[in-house]
Protein backbone atom coordinates (compact mmCIF):
# COMPACT_ATOMS: atom_id res chain seq x y z
CA UNK A 1 0.00 0.00 0.00
CA UNK A 2 1.44 3.62 -1.12
CA UNK A 3 1.42 6.19 1.92
CA UNK A 4 -0.76 9.32 0.52
CA UNK A 5 0.76 11.58 3.26
CA UNK A 6 3.86 11.12 5.00
CA UNK A 7 5.74 13.31 7.18
CA UNK A 8 8.92 12.73 8.54
CA UNK A 9 10.97 14.26 11.45
CA UNK A 10 8.35 17.43 11.47
CA UNK A 11 9.79 19.87 13.98
CA UNK A 12 8.17 23.90 14.27
CA UNK A 13 8.34 25.87 17.00
CA UNK A 14 6.49 29.96 17.22
CA UNK A 15 9.61 31.38 18.94
CA UNK A 16 10.71 29.53 21.97
CA UNK A 17 7.76 27.15 21.98
CA UNK A 18 8.08 24.09 20.58
CA UNK A 19 4.84 22.82 19.62
CA UNK A 20 6.29 20.34 17.39
CA UNK A 21 8.86 17.94 17.86
CA UNK A 22 10.41 15.78 15.72
CA UNK A 23 6.79 14.31 14.23
CA UNK A 24 6.67 11.42 12.06
CA UNK A 25 3.79 9.43 10.35
CA UNK A 26 2.31 8.06 7.35
CA UNK A 27 -0.90 7.21 6.18
CA UNK A 28 -1.71 4.62 3.86
CA UNK A 29 -4.59 4.64 0.38
CA UNK A 30 -7.77 4.67 1.52
CA UNK A 31 -7.68 4.65 4.72
CA UNK A 32 -8.77 7.02 7.55
CA UNK A 33 -7.14 8.65 10.10
CA UNK A 34 -7.63 10.30 13.12
CA UNK A 35 -5.23 12.74 14.63
CA UNK A 36 -5.69 13.00 18.25
CA UNK A 37 -4.47 15.76 20.86
CA UNK A 38 -5.44 17.61 23.49
CA UNK A 39 -6.33 21.93 22.32
CA UNK A 40 -3.13 23.14 21.50
CA UNK A 41 -1.09 20.33 20.83
CA UNK A 42 0.01 21.08 17.57
CA UNK A 43 -2.80 19.67 15.17
CA UNK A 44 -3.91 22.55 13.26
CA UNK A 45 -0.38 23.50 12.73
CA UNK A 46 0.73 20.11 11.10
CA UNK A 47 -2.56 20.16 9.54
CA UNK A 48 -1.41 24.28 8.08
CA UNK A 49 2.75 22.70 7.07
CA UNK A 50 1.21 19.84 5.35
CA UNK A 51 -1.08 22.96 3.05
CA UNK A 52 2.52 24.86 3.03
CA UNK A 53 0.45 27.68 4.81
CA UNK A 54 3.35 27.30 7.93
CA UNK A 55 7.05 26.72 7.29
CA UNK A 56 8.66 23.59 9.21
CA UNK A 57 11.50 24.06 11.01
CA UNK A 58 12.97 20.90 9.81
CA UNK A 59 11.97 17.78 8.20
CA UNK A 60 9.64 17.00 4.99
CA UNK A 61 6.48 16.50 4.17
CA UNK A 62 4.91 14.16 1.28
CA UNK A 63 1.84 14.04 -0.54
CA UNK A 64 1.07 11.40 -3.30
CA UNK A 65 5.19 11.31 -3.11
CA UNK A 66 5.66 14.86 -4.00
CA UNK A 67 7.52 16.84 -1.51
CA UNK A 68 5.25 20.01 0.03
CA UNK A 69 6.62 23.23 -0.74
CA UNK A 70 6.16 26.63 1.90
CA UNK A 71 4.70 28.94 0.22
CA UNK A 72 3.21 27.67 -3.43
CA UNK A 73 2.12 24.49 -3.23
CA UNK A 74 1.28 22.52 -5.97
CA UNK A 75 1.25 19.36 -3.99
CA UNK A 76 -2.40 20.95 -2.78
CA UNK A 77 -3.86 19.90 -5.61
CA UNK A 78 -4.31 16.25 -4.45
CA UNK A 79 -5.43 17.85 -1.06
CA UNK A 80 -9.04 18.64 -0.11
CA UNK A 81 -9.43 20.83 2.94
CA UNK A 82 -11.77 21.37 5.64
CA UNK A 83 -10.80 24.26 7.92
CA UNK A 84 -11.64 24.41 11.48
CA UNK A 85 -14.17 26.90 10.80
CA UNK A 86 -14.68 27.29 6.68
CA UNK A 87 -14.96 30.75 5.71
CA UNK A 88 -16.64 31.93 2.64
CA UNK A 89 -17.07 34.21 0.43
CA UNK A 90 -21.15 35.51 1.95
CA UNK A 91 -22.50 36.68 -1.11
CA UNK A 92 -22.30 33.76 -2.91
CA UNK A 93 -24.91 30.81 -2.80
CA UNK A 94 -23.29 27.46 -2.24
CA UNK A 95 -23.88 26.80 -5.95
CA UNK A 96 -21.99 29.87 -7.02
CA UNK A 97 -18.94 29.02 -4.60
CA UNK A 98 -18.51 25.61 -5.78
CA UNK A 99 -18.65 26.79 -9.60
CA UNK A 100 -15.51 29.22 -8.22
CA UNK A 101 -13.88 26.08 -6.95
CA UNK A 102 -14.22 24.28 -10.16
CA UNK A 103 -12.85 26.75 -11.81
CA UNK A 104 -9.80 27.34 -9.26
CA UNK A 105 -8.95 23.83 -9.60
CA UNK A 106 -9.16 24.10 -13.77
CA UNK A 107 -12.13 21.34 -13.87
CA UNK A 108 -14.84 21.24 -16.82
CA UNK A 109 -17.87 23.11 -16.38
CA UNK A 110 -19.98 19.97 -16.73
CA UNK A 111 -17.85 17.82 -14.48
CA UNK A 112 -18.13 21.16 -11.67
CA UNK A 113 -21.96 21.36 -12.43
CA UNK A 114 -22.28 17.59 -12.01
CA UNK A 115 -20.31 16.82 -9.09
CA UNK A 116 -21.73 20.46 -7.40
CA UNK A 117 -25.15 18.71 -7.79
CA UNK A 118 -24.28 15.62 -6.51
CA UNK A 119 -22.03 16.94 -3.54
CA UNK A 120 -24.39 19.36 -2.64
CA UNK A 121 -27.32 16.76 -2.32
CA UNK A 122 -24.65 14.44 -0.67
CA UNK A 123 -24.29 17.60 2.29
CA UNK A 124 -28.31 18.43 2.27
CA UNK A 125 -27.64 21.55 0.74
CA UNK A 126 -28.96 20.97 -2.70
CA UNK A 127 -32.02 23.16 -2.31
CA UNK A 128 -30.47 25.60 -0.26
CA UNK A 129 -30.06 28.82 -2.87
CA UNK A 130 -29.94 32.02 -0.74
CA UNK A 131 -26.51 32.97 0.22
CA UNK A 132 -23.88 31.70 2.67
CA UNK A 133 -23.86 34.58 4.70
CA UNK A 134 -26.84 33.64 6.62
CA UNK A 135 -25.48 30.26 6.88
CA UNK A 136 -25.30 28.10 10.46
CA UNK A 137 -22.45 26.87 12.05
CA UNK A 138 -23.22 23.24 10.66
CA UNK A 139 -24.45 24.55 7.09
CA UNK A 140 -20.69 26.16 6.62
CA UNK A 141 -19.70 23.07 7.76
CA UNK A 142 -21.14 21.15 5.72
CA UNK A 143 -20.64 23.13 2.50
CA UNK A 144 -16.88 22.82 3.35
CA UNK A 145 -16.73 19.03 2.89
CA UNK A 146 -18.51 19.41 -0.55
CA UNK A 147 -16.08 22.31 -1.09
CA UNK A 148 -13.17 20.01 -0.09
CA UNK A 149 -14.29 17.29 -1.79
CA UNK A 150 -14.99 19.28 -5.33
CA UNK A 151 -11.61 17.72 -7.17
CA UNK A 152 -12.02 14.48 -6.04
CA UNK A 153 -8.62 14.88 -4.42
CA UNK A 154 -6.37 11.95 -2.60
CA UNK A 155 -6.56 13.15 0.39
CA UNK A 156 -9.46 15.13 2.44
CA UNK A 157 -7.89 16.91 5.71
CA UNK A 158 -10.73 18.14 7.81
CA UNK A 159 -9.29 19.96 10.87
CA UNK A 160 -11.72 19.51 14.10
CA UNK A 161 -14.86 18.97 11.91
CA UNK A 162 -16.86 17.98 14.67
CA UNK A 163 -15.80 20.18 17.43
CA UNK A 164 -18.34 23.24 17.28
CA UNK A 165 -21.41 21.26 16.48
CA UNK A 166 -24.10 20.33 18.48
CA UNK A 167 -25.33 16.53 18.66
CA UNK A 168 -26.94 16.51 15.36
CA UNK A 169 -24.77 18.21 13.31
CA UNK A 170 -21.82 16.30 14.08
CA UNK A 171 -23.71 13.05 13.71
CA UNK A 172 -24.40 14.39 10.00
CA UNK A 173 -20.82 15.59 9.37
CA UNK A 174 -20.09 12.53 10.70
CA UNK A 175 -22.08 10.53 8.15
CA UNK A 176 -20.84 12.46 5.52
CA UNK A 177 -17.10 11.33 5.91
CA UNK A 178 -17.84 7.55 6.20
CA UNK A 179 -20.14 8.18 3.01
CA UNK A 180 -16.71 10.34 1.19
CA UNK A 181 -13.89 7.09 3.26
CA UNK A 182 -14.99 5.70 0.27
CA UNK A 183 -13.75 7.53 -2.66
CA UNK A 184 -10.28 9.11 -0.93
CA UNK A 185 -8.12 8.93 2.17
CA UNK A 186 -9.22 11.02 5.13
CA UNK A 187 -6.99 12.47 8.21
CA UNK A 188 -9.01 14.35 10.62
CA UNK A 189 -8.20 15.81 13.78
CA UNK A 190 -10.12 15.67 16.80
CA UNK A 191 -10.25 15.68 20.32
CA UNK A 192 -13.68 14.14 20.54
CA UNK A 193 -12.68 10.59 20.82
CA UNK A 194 -16.23 8.64 20.41
CA UNK A 195 -16.03 10.26 16.50
CA UNK A 196 -12.48 8.40 16.25
CA UNK A 197 -13.90 5.24 17.25
CA UNK A 198 -16.81 5.75 14.77
CA UNK A 199 -14.89 6.19 11.80
CA UNK A 200 -11.27 6.12 12.24
CA UNK A 201 -8.84 3.28 11.15
CA UNK A 202 -6.08 4.29 12.23
CA UNK A 203 -5.23 6.82 14.71
CA UNK A 204 -2.02 8.74 16.22
CA UNK A 205 -2.35 10.45 19.06
CA UNK A 206 0.07 13.70 19.66
CA UNK A 207 1.39 14.74 22.49
CA UNK A 208 4.04 17.22 23.47
CA UNK A 209 4.52 17.94 20.32
CA UNK A 210 5.46 13.82 19.64
CA UNK A 211 3.27 10.88 18.14
CA UNK A 212 3.27 8.51 21.22
CA UNK A 213 0.69 6.38 20.17
CA UNK A 214 0.13 4.90 16.35
CA UNK A 215 -1.90 1.97 15.17
CA UNK A 216 -5.27 0.66 14.56
CA UNK A 217 -8.01 1.92 16.75
CA UNK A 218 -8.79 -2.14 17.93
CA UNK A 219 -5.81 -2.78 17.98
CA UNK A 220 -4.25 0.33 20.39
CA UNK A 221 -8.29 -0.27 22.34
CA UNK A 222 -6.87 -3.75 23.00
CA UNK A 223 -3.42 -3.30 23.64
CA UNK A 224 -4.02 -1.23 26.84
CA UNK A 225 -7.17 -3.23 27.41
CA UNK A 226 -8.40 -3.16 30.95
CA UNK A 227 -11.72 -4.58 30.70
CA UNK A 228 -14.57 -3.12 33.01
CA UNK A 229 -17.70 -5.44 34.58
CA UNK A 230 -20.33 -3.95 35.81
CA UNK A 231 -22.74 -5.66 38.30
CA UNK A 232 -25.82 -4.16 39.71
CA UNK A 233 -27.74 -6.29 42.44
CA UNK A 234 -31.33 -6.50 43.05
CA UNK A 235 -30.94 -6.75 46.95
CA UNK A 236 -28.71 -3.58 47.37
CA UNK A 237 -27.78 -4.54 50.81
CA UNK A 238 -25.60 -7.32 50.19
CA UNK A 239 -23.59 -4.84 48.00
CA UNK A 240 -20.80 -4.52 50.47
CA UNK A 241 -20.81 -7.64 51.02
CA UNK A 242 -20.05 -8.73 47.92
CA UNK A 243 -17.76 -5.95 47.44
CA UNK A 244 -15.40 -7.55 50.42
CA UNK A 245 -15.48 -11.17 48.49
CA UNK A 246 -14.73 -9.52 45.14
CA UNK A 247 -11.49 -7.75 46.39
CA UNK A 248 -9.99 -11.03 47.76
CA UNK A 249 -10.03 -12.65 44.25
CA UNK A 250 -6.37 -12.26 43.35
CA UNK A 251 -7.33 -11.15 39.15
CA UNK A 252 -9.27 -8.12 40.21
CA UNK A 253 -6.96 -4.89 39.76
CA UNK A 254 -9.66 -2.81 41.22
CA UNK A 255 -13.24 -2.92 42.67
CA UNK A 256 -15.22 -0.49 43.42
CA UNK A 257 -19.06 0.54 44.39
CA UNK A 258 -20.22 3.24 42.39
CA UNK A 259 -23.76 4.71 42.44
CA UNK A 260 -24.47 2.53 39.49
CA UNK A 261 -23.53 -0.66 40.80
CA UNK A 262 -20.19 -2.61 41.59
CA UNK A 263 -17.51 -1.93 39.02
CA UNK A 264 -14.85 -4.37 38.63
CA UNK A 265 -11.54 -3.22 36.42
CA UNK A 266 -9.72 -6.56 36.02
CA UNK A 267 -7.34 -8.08 32.95
CA UNK A 268 -9.52 -10.48 31.05
CA UNK A 269 -13.43 -10.07 31.49
CA UNK A 270 -13.77 -13.22 29.47
CA UNK A 271 -11.55 -15.78 31.16
CA UNK A 272 -12.19 -14.27 34.83
CA UNK A 273 -15.44 -12.96 34.58
CA UNK A 274 -16.69 -17.46 34.87
CA UNK A 275 -15.59 -16.74 38.52
CA UNK A 276 -17.32 -13.69 39.53
CA UNK A 277 -20.62 -15.25 38.03
CA UNK A 278 -19.54 -18.91 40.27
CA UNK A 279 -19.06 -16.45 42.95
CA UNK A 280 -22.32 -15.22 42.66
CA UNK A 281 -23.69 -18.40 42.29
CA UNK A 282 -22.01 -20.26 45.02
CA UNK A 283 -23.01 -17.57 47.40
CA UNK A 284 -26.78 -17.14 46.25
CA UNK A 285 -26.64 -13.49 45.29
CA UNK A 286 -29.86 -12.40 43.02
CA UNK A 287 -28.31 -10.14 40.24
CA UNK A 288 -30.04 -7.63 38.25
CA UNK A 289 -27.53 -6.88 35.62
CA UNK A 290 -24.12 -8.39 34.71
CA UNK A 291 -22.37 -6.90 32.20
CA UNK A 292 -19.13 -6.36 30.33
CA UNK A 293 -18.60 -3.05 29.81
CA UNK A 294 -16.85 -2.26 25.94
CA UNK A 295 -12.72 -0.93 26.64
CA UNK A 296 -13.34 2.75 25.12
CA UNK A 297 -10.52 4.49 23.51
CA UNK A 298 -10.73 7.57 26.12
CA UNK A 299 -9.27 5.21 28.91
CA UNK A 300 -6.36 4.70 26.35
CA UNK A 301 -6.25 8.44 25.85
CA UNK A 302 -6.45 9.51 28.99
CA UNK A 303 -3.77 7.19 29.76
CA UNK A 304 -0.98 8.04 27.41
CA UNK A 305 -0.98 12.00 27.45
CA UNK A 306 -2.06 12.67 31.34
CA UNK B 1 -4.26 31.58 -16.32
CA UNK B 2 -7.77 29.77 -15.47
CA UNK B 3 -7.03 30.55 -11.84
CA UNK B 4 -6.32 33.94 -12.48
CA UNK B 5 -9.45 34.60 -14.16
CA UNK B 6 -11.65 32.79 -12.68
CA UNK B 7 -10.51 34.89 -9.30
CA UNK B 8 -10.35 37.83 -11.19
CA UNK B 9 -14.08 37.20 -12.06
CA UNK B 10 -14.76 36.43 -8.53
CA UNK B 11 -13.37 40.10 -7.64
CA UNK B 12 -16.10 41.47 -9.59
CA UNK B 13 -18.74 39.66 -9.21
CA UNK B 14 -17.35 40.89 -5.00
CA UNK B 15 -17.07 44.18 -6.44
CA UNK B 16 -20.71 44.26 -7.48
CA UNK B 17 -22.41 42.35 -4.74
CA UNK B 18 -21.05 44.33 -2.13
CA UNK B 19 -21.68 47.49 -3.57
CA UNK B 20 -18.19 48.82 -4.01
CA UNK B 21 -18.67 49.26 -7.59
CA UNK B 22 -22.05 51.11 -6.85
CA UNK B 23 -20.79 53.20 -4.57
CA UNK B 24 -17.39 53.92 -6.70
CA UNK B 25 -19.19 54.93 -9.71
CA UNK B 26 -22.06 57.07 -8.03
CA UNK B 27 -19.38 59.03 -5.98
CA UNK B 28 -17.20 59.75 -9.34
CA UNK B 29 -20.51 60.37 -11.07
CA UNK B 30 -20.94 63.15 -8.60
CA UNK B 31 -17.61 64.62 -9.15
CA UNK B 32 -17.90 64.70 -12.47
CA UNK B 33 -21.28 66.77 -11.96
CA UNK B 34 -19.86 68.82 -9.46
CA UNK B 35 -17.13 70.20 -10.49
CA UNK B 36 -18.31 72.43 -13.47
CA UNK B 37 -21.06 73.33 -11.39
CA UNK B 38 -19.33 74.20 -8.62
CA UNK B 39 -16.58 76.38 -11.00
CA UNK B 40 -19.91 77.62 -12.44
CA UNK B 41 -22.25 78.73 -9.49
CA UNK B 42 -19.32 79.59 -6.79
CA UNK B 43 -18.98 83.48 -8.18
CA UNK B 44 -22.46 83.93 -8.05
CA UNK B 45 -23.10 82.27 -4.31
CA UNK B 46 -19.95 85.01 -3.49
CA UNK B 47 -21.38 87.64 -5.09
CA UNK B 48 -24.51 87.41 -3.23
CA UNK B 49 -23.21 87.35 -0.20
CA UNK B 50 -23.40 90.22 2.04
CA UNK B 51 -20.05 91.47 2.08
CA UNK B 52 -19.92 94.83 3.81
CA UNK B 53 -19.40 96.93 1.37
CA UNK B 54 -15.64 95.17 0.60
CA UNK B 55 -15.72 94.78 -3.02
CA UNK B 56 -14.58 91.07 -4.62
CA UNK B 57 -13.59 91.00 -8.20
CA UNK B 58 -14.28 87.95 -9.30
CA UNK B 59 -13.52 87.08 -12.79
CA UNK B 60 -15.75 85.14 -15.12
CA UNK B 61 -15.61 81.24 -14.15
CA UNK B 62 -13.76 79.13 -17.00
CA UNK B 63 -13.52 75.72 -18.09
CA UNK B 64 -9.93 75.97 -16.81
CA UNK B 65 -11.79 76.31 -12.88
CA UNK B 66 -13.89 73.28 -13.92
CA UNK B 67 -11.31 71.64 -14.30
CA UNK B 68 -9.57 73.05 -11.49
CA UNK B 69 -12.64 71.75 -9.17
CA UNK B 70 -12.22 68.58 -10.97
CA UNK B 71 -8.69 67.76 -10.59
CA UNK B 72 -8.90 68.68 -6.66
CA UNK B 73 -12.13 66.69 -5.87
CA UNK B 74 -10.59 63.22 -7.63
CA UNK B 75 -7.05 63.98 -6.11
CA UNK B 76 -8.61 64.79 -2.47
CA UNK B 77 -11.82 62.97 -2.02
CA UNK B 78 -11.76 60.15 -4.76
CA UNK B 79 -8.59 59.04 -3.06
CA UNK B 80 -9.78 58.54 0.12
CA UNK B 81 -12.91 56.70 -1.33
CA UNK B 82 -10.41 54.57 -3.52
CA UNK B 83 -8.57 54.37 -0.05
CA UNK B 84 -11.77 53.18 1.72
CA UNK B 85 -13.20 51.04 -0.77
CA UNK B 86 -9.88 49.18 -1.15
CA UNK B 87 -7.56 49.33 1.96
CA UNK B 88 -8.11 46.01 3.32
CA UNK B 89 -8.15 44.14 -0.08
CA UNK B 90 -5.90 41.38 0.64
CA UNK B 91 -5.87 41.43 4.97
CA UNK B 92 -9.86 41.31 4.91
CA UNK B 93 -9.49 38.03 3.68
CA UNK B 94 -6.72 36.75 6.01
CA UNK B 95 -8.32 37.81 9.24
CA UNK B 96 -11.59 36.26 7.48
CA UNK B 97 -9.67 33.52 6.46
CA UNK B 98 -12.30 32.94 3.10
CA UNK B 99 -8.55 32.88 1.26
CA UNK B 100 -7.86 29.67 3.06
CA UNK B 101 -10.20 26.94 0.98
CA UNK B 102 -8.93 28.85 -1.96
CA UNK B 103 -5.44 28.64 -1.56
CA UNK B 104 -5.67 24.70 -0.03
CA UNK B 105 -6.94 23.78 -4.08
CA UNK B 106 -3.59 25.27 -5.49
CA UNK B 107 -4.27 28.58 -6.46
CA UNK B 108 -0.93 30.32 -6.66
CA UNK B 109 -0.74 32.88 -4.25
CA UNK B 110 0.70 35.26 -7.08
CA UNK B 111 -2.40 34.61 -8.79
CA UNK B 112 -4.27 36.01 -5.91
CA UNK B 113 -2.28 39.50 -5.97
CA UNK B 114 -2.31 39.71 -9.59
CA UNK B 115 -6.00 38.83 -10.11
CA UNK B 116 -7.09 41.74 -7.17
CA UNK B 117 -4.88 44.42 -8.40
CA UNK B 118 -6.60 43.91 -12.26
CA UNK B 119 -10.17 44.03 -10.53
CA UNK B 120 -9.21 47.26 -8.77
CA UNK B 121 -7.52 48.57 -11.77
CA UNK B 122 -10.37 48.25 -14.01
CA UNK B 123 -12.88 49.67 -10.91
CA UNK B 124 -10.61 52.83 -10.93
CA UNK B 125 -10.11 52.63 -14.44
CA UNK B 126 -14.16 52.61 -14.95
CA UNK B 127 -15.06 55.18 -12.58
CA UNK B 128 -12.11 57.91 -13.89
CA UNK B 129 -13.47 57.45 -17.11
CA UNK B 130 -16.47 57.84 -16.04
CA UNK B 131 -15.94 61.05 -13.92
CA UNK B 132 -14.09 62.45 -16.88
CA UNK B 133 -16.41 62.17 -19.77
CA UNK B 134 -19.24 63.57 -17.54
CA UNK B 135 -17.21 66.16 -16.52
CA UNK B 136 -16.05 66.90 -19.63
CA UNK B 137 -19.57 66.38 -21.67
CA UNK B 138 -20.61 69.29 -18.54
CA UNK B 139 -17.98 71.06 -19.10
CA UNK B 140 -18.34 72.19 -22.58
CA UNK B 141 -22.13 72.49 -22.27
CA UNK B 142 -21.21 75.74 -19.98
CA UNK B 143 -17.63 76.82 -21.23
CA UNK B 144 -15.58 77.26 -23.96
CA UNK B 145 -12.96 74.31 -24.02
CA UNK B 146 -11.43 75.09 -26.87
CA UNK B 147 -8.28 76.65 -24.67
CA UNK B 148 -7.77 73.06 -23.17
CA UNK B 149 -4.43 71.35 -24.32
CA UNK B 150 -2.85 67.98 -23.28
CA UNK B 151 -6.20 66.61 -21.34
CA UNK B 152 -5.73 63.21 -22.53
CA UNK B 153 -2.13 62.96 -21.31
CA UNK B 154 -3.05 64.74 -17.87
CA UNK B 155 -5.97 62.41 -17.42
CA UNK B 156 -3.83 59.78 -17.86
CA UNK B 157 -1.25 61.26 -15.14
CA UNK B 158 -4.18 61.16 -13.03
CA UNK B 159 -4.86 57.26 -13.99
CA UNK B 160 -1.27 56.34 -13.99
CA UNK B 161 -1.11 57.93 -9.99
CA UNK B 162 -4.51 56.27 -9.39
CA UNK B 163 -2.64 52.65 -10.24
CA UNK B 164 0.36 53.67 -8.14
CA UNK B 165 -1.68 53.99 -5.14
CA UNK B 166 -3.56 51.13 -5.71
CA UNK B 167 -0.41 48.65 -5.59
CA UNK B 168 0.40 50.48 -2.26
CA UNK B 169 -2.93 49.58 -0.79
CA UNK B 170 -2.01 45.76 -2.16
CA UNK B 171 1.67 45.99 -0.34
CA UNK B 172 0.24 47.77 2.76
CA UNK B 173 -2.49 45.29 2.91
CA UNK B 174 0.03 42.29 2.56
CA UNK B 175 2.47 43.71 5.31
CA UNK B 176 -0.37 44.46 7.93
CA UNK B 177 -2.58 42.49 9.63
CA UNK B 178 -6.10 43.61 10.47
CA UNK B 179 -8.56 45.38 8.24
CA UNK B 180 -7.33 48.99 8.82
CA UNK B 181 -3.58 48.39 8.72
CA UNK B 182 -3.39 48.19 4.68
CA UNK B 183 -5.37 51.93 4.78
CA UNK B 184 -3.60 53.03 7.23
CA UNK B 185 0.01 52.47 6.05
CA UNK B 186 -1.18 54.01 2.96
CA UNK B 187 -1.80 56.77 4.38
CA UNK B 188 1.42 56.57 5.95
CA UNK B 189 3.85 56.13 2.62
CA UNK B 190 1.40 59.06 0.98
CA UNK B 191 2.33 61.59 3.73
CA UNK B 192 5.71 60.38 3.62
CA UNK B 193 5.37 61.45 -0.54
CA UNK B 194 3.50 64.08 0.28
CA UNK B 195 6.67 65.92 2.32
CA UNK B 196 8.96 64.67 -0.28
CA UNK B 197 7.18 66.99 -2.91
CA UNK B 198 7.92 70.08 -0.79
CA UNK B 199 12.11 69.27 -1.69
CA UNK B 200 11.77 70.95 -5.74
CA UNK B 201 14.44 68.24 -6.31
CA UNK B 202 13.09 65.46 -5.87
CA UNK B 203 9.90 66.66 -7.20
CA UNK B 204 10.18 64.52 -10.69
CA UNK B 205 11.37 61.49 -9.09
CA UNK B 206 7.61 61.10 -6.64
CA UNK B 207 4.55 60.09 -8.15
CA UNK B 208 2.51 62.96 -6.72
CA UNK B 209 4.07 64.92 -9.28
CA UNK B 210 1.19 63.03 -11.45
CA UNK B 211 -1.42 64.72 -9.19
CA UNK B 212 -0.27 67.52 -8.51
CA UNK B 213 0.55 69.38 -12.06
CA UNK B 214 -2.71 67.94 -14.01
CA UNK B 215 -4.09 72.14 -14.65
CA UNK B 216 -0.84 72.82 -15.85
CA UNK B 217 -0.72 70.31 -18.57
CA UNK B 218 -4.39 72.00 -19.75
CA UNK B 219 -2.94 75.18 -19.97
CA UNK B 220 -0.21 74.49 -21.81
CA UNK B 221 2.44 75.55 -18.64
CA UNK B 222 3.82 72.69 -18.78
CA UNK B 223 3.96 69.26 -22.19
CA UNK B 224 3.70 65.87 -21.65
CA UNK B 225 7.62 65.61 -22.38
CA UNK B 226 8.16 67.14 -18.71
CA UNK B 227 6.45 64.14 -17.01
CA UNK B 228 8.16 61.51 -18.32
CA UNK B 229 10.65 61.10 -15.60
CA UNK B 230 7.83 61.20 -13.29
CA UNK B 231 5.71 58.76 -15.46
CA UNK B 232 8.60 56.35 -15.43
CA UNK B 233 9.29 56.69 -12.38
CA UNK B 234 5.88 55.99 -10.71
CA UNK B 235 5.52 52.78 -13.47
CA UNK B 236 8.74 51.53 -11.99
CA UNK B 237 7.22 52.36 -8.37
CA UNK B 238 3.91 50.23 -9.24
CA UNK B 239 5.67 47.42 -10.86
CA UNK B 240 8.08 47.07 -7.66
CA UNK B 241 4.94 47.28 -5.16
CA UNK B 242 3.48 44.67 -6.87
CA UNK B 243 6.55 42.52 -7.47
CA UNK B 244 7.57 42.64 -3.12
CA UNK B 245 3.68 42.45 -2.75
CA UNK B 246 3.99 38.66 -4.32
CA UNK B 247 7.13 38.02 -2.42
CA UNK B 248 5.73 39.30 0.39
CA UNK B 249 2.90 37.08 -0.14
CA UNK B 250 4.49 34.28 -1.05
CA UNK B 251 6.17 33.74 2.57
CA UNK B 252 3.33 34.96 4.68
CA UNK B 253 2.41 32.83 7.31
CA UNK B 254 -1.54 32.19 6.83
Amino acid sequence: MMAVLELKNLEKSFGKLEVIKDLSFAVEEHSVFGFIGKNGAGKTTTMKMILGFLQPDAGEIYVNGERVAYGNSKTNRYIGYLPDVPEFYGYMSPKEYLRLCGEITGLPKEVTQARSKELLSMVGLENTNRRIRGFSRGMKQRLGIAQALLNEPRLLICDEPTSALDPIGRKEILDILSIARERTTIVFSTHILSDVERIADNIGVINDGKLVLEGPVQNIKNMKRKDTIQIVLSNQEMNTELMSRINELPFVLEGALEKDGILIKLTNAEKFGKEIMSLLVREDIPVLRYEILEPSLENVFLEVVG
Amino acid sequence: MKGYLAFTKKEFVEQIRTYRLLICLSVFFLFGLMSPLLAKLLPEILSGMDLQGMVLAIPEATAMDAYAQFFKNITQMGIIVILLVFGGVISNELTKGTLINILAKGLGRHTVILAKYTAMLVLWTLALAFASLVNHGYTMYMFDTSDISNLLFSLFCLWLFGAFLLSLIILSSVLTGGNFGGLILTVVVLGGLLILDLFPKLEKVNPIYLSSHNLEFLTGALMPADALLPVLVTIALLIGNILVSISLFNHKKL
